[in-house]
């Protein structure tokens, strides 16, 4: 049986918000890359599930005030009690990104079977130097040899969920240039998330009400309609989509008539949006649930107590 | 509450206004010499003060242009505003501009320009054969005035206006104030724009700031900005629109418009809004429009002469 005692000891020093030296980081990467290039574009997840949307880096909102570790995993159970999917989008925007990516990556290669973890479309070099994080890791570090070691795993997460063989998980959407899901196991994810191109879309593509196919204000990904939705939940045998990507002031949001579904799973975003956060939580028979939470009182955040200052037009 | 927290505000705008104009949003050679650089701003922010700063700008050249810059700016608040110089550069430099802040903002803007002659030089060469005096934490020049004043205190405004041998309170005069009337008291807010009202006949005041703060993402303001010891004392005239505007017209003026920053926004020159959001991913759409939602641009004028109003009633 492997010798978990040092991944252990990182695990429960990430768990109180202290970052792990660099050789760790190194090599904690290592071990999860050797997990992650097995898992398939389409990774295969087995109900009951709890699924999470962007978390953003904010940490004390995922970590709890109990022993457990997670604020977020309190409300929903620790791991490995409780399975998780989380939807992509670890980082930026918040302050604790390193110590949120490393948890969950130290979590994901100590319980490799209890917790998936899928890409989103800020698990990208190009967009990690726009929104924090390359800047948090060179702050904290001292050199980008962190971000370097980060940003070479995000290449290797997964695309893509299915949770028995019904509920597609994606963190953004679909893309015209993907019907199947045999299509998106397809694609040689290994690589920086493209400017376009499925993959691409698969990170960026929103929901609209419309239908066919739509341009995003974003810059990259599409809009689809519903009727784009009905065809690929038909081909493709599928009950519904779930995602996150946008930011949902009550924490979820059903589109199209229940087929496709938004969860948000960082309360507060930026420290200024004032909204609630949810989690999605599916039992064996794919009974659907839901958990809200506000983000943790500023009496738990405890050490570093240093107060996030969000951006405003001052 | 300190005015220090107040003044930093300052810092932190120019701060976001500088890297704005280095990532390219806008042209501006002298905020440079004004602020250092600071940390990264995130898209929504440099496309929020993109917004603001180009807002104000469409507004106050067409009061420049109706007035065929026969006329003063008064901007209270300045901070490190750089209104002067880009009016200079683009030849529209009004009779006098005035700019007003505390006393320890103008300082440091003072010096600025006394050891910076990028900043110097274009004071001076509007200057004729005057001196450009700088001394006491003020600015004095011909065409260009930075002086001291609490903003509360519209005695001192007024006394240190009078000082000024060619500012003239019949001429078409516009007033600034970005991000400014917000920290001053409801009844000290509403003094200052009464005494514009009452002072001069002819005038428009242009006034960018928060609106929409009851609802949640207001009282989120509220409180990150309380966690900075920066109380926002005039927040009920930032209820809506309509308080906005009523401050205005109670006090004086003869009528008031106030827009959301998401409205101002697409009124923008369409080719310059199409070249800035390229400069940088949005990832996040929601985010800019929900700062834009609360945040508005609002212009009262006072026209006895009907001057300006024509040039002020559509943006």
């Amino acid at each position: 049986m492997a010798d978990y005692s040092d991944l252990d000891r990182q695990i429960e020093q990430l768990r109180k918000c202290e970052i792990i030296k660099e050789s760790e980081v190194k090599a904690l990467c290592a071990k999860a890359r050797e997990i992650l290039v097995e898992e398939s574009n389409v990774q295969r997840v087995d109900a009951p599930v709890t699924v999470c949307g962007d978390i953003h880096g904010q940490f004390y909102d995922l970590k709890s005030y109990s022993s457990h570790g997670f604020y977020l995993c309190q409300v929903g159970g620790d791991v490995p009690d409780t399975n998780y999917l989380f939807m992509g989008d670890f980082v930026d925007r918040g302050f604790y990104s390193v110590e949120t990516f490393l948890l969950l990556l130290a979590l994901k290669v100590r319980y490799p079977d209890r917790i998936t973890l899928i890409r989103g479309n800020h698990e990208s070099r190009q967009i990690t130097q726009v929104y924090g994080f390359y800047d948090e890791c060179l702050r904290k570090y001292g050199s980008i040899t962190v971000w370097r070691y980060c940003t070479e795993i995000f290449d290797y997460l997964s695309l893509s969920a299915i949770i028995d063989g019904k509920i597609f998980c994606v963190h953004g959407g679909l893309s015209p240039s993907i019907a199947t899901l045999d299509q998106i196991r397809m694609i040689d994810r290994k690589q920086e998330v493209p400017h376009d191109g499925p993959m691409c879309d698969l990170l960026w593509s929103d929901p609209e009400d419309t239908q066919g196919w739509g341009v995003s204000p974003r810059g990259a990904g599409y809009l689809f309609g519903s009727d784009v939705v009905s065809q690929f939940n038909a081909d493709n045998n599928i009950d519904m989509i779930c995602r996150a990507h946008q930011l949902v002031i009550e924490g979820y949001k059903w589109h199209f008539n229940e087929t496709v579904l938004t969860v948000w799973s960082a309360p507060n975003y930026c420290y200024r949006c004032g909204n609630v956060a949810a989690i999605f939580e599916l039992d064996e028979h794919l009974m659907k649930d839901f958990t809200i939470f506000e983000a943790a009182p500023q009496a738990v955040r405890g050490k570093p107590a240093k107060r996030p200052q969000p951006d405003y037009f001052l | 509450m300190g005015d220090e927290a107040v003044q930093s505000t300052n810092d932190d705008a120019s701060q976001c206004k500088r890297f704005a104009v280095q990532k390219g949003y806008w042209k501006d050679p002298y905020i440079q010499y004004l602020v250092r650089s600071g940390d990264r701003r995130a898209p929504e922010i440099n496309r929020g003060y993109f917004a603001r700063v180009r807002g104000i700008k469409v507004l106050l050249d067409q009061f420049l242009e109706k007035t065929k810059c026969s006329c003063q700016v008064v901007n209270f608040g300045a901070g490190f505003d750089t209104l002067f110089w880009k009016l200079k550069d683009e030849n529209k430099l009004p009779d006098i501009i005035v700019d007003f802040d505390f006393r320890a903002v103008t300082s440091r803007k003072c010096q600025y320009v006394k050891v910076r002659p990028p900043l110097l030089d274009q004071v001076k060469a509007v200057s004729g054969s005057e001196a450009v005096q700088i001394e006491n934490a003020e600015l004095h020049s011909p065409k260009y005035h930075i002086m001291w004043a609490d903003l509360r205190n519209t005695s001192q405004i007024e006394s240190k206006l009078r000082g000024i041998d060619n500012f003239d309170f019949s001429k078409p005069t516009v007033f600034i104030t970005e991000c400014v009337l917000v920290y001053l008291q409801p009844d000290k807010s509403s003094e200052l724009i009464k005494w514009a009202a009452e002072s001069f006949a002819n005038s428009v005041f242009i006034n960018y700031e928060q609106v929409h703060m009851s609802d949640k993402f207001g009282q989120v303001m509220v409180s990150n900005l309380r966690g900075r010891r920066c109380e926002l004392e005039g927040i009920a005239p930032c209820q809506d629109l309509d308080t906005q505007k009523l401050r205005f017209v109670s006090n004086g003026f003869d009528d008031a418009v106030a827009l959301e920053m998401g409205e101002v926004y697409r009124y923008l020159p369409a080719d310059e809004v199409h070249r800035v959001e390229r400069l940088e991913f949005l990832d996040e759409t929601e985010l800019l429009n929900q700062l834009l939602q609360h945040y508005c641009l609002c212009w009262a004028w006072k026209d006895k002469d009907q001057i300006v109003t024509e040039a002020v009633i559509a943006l």
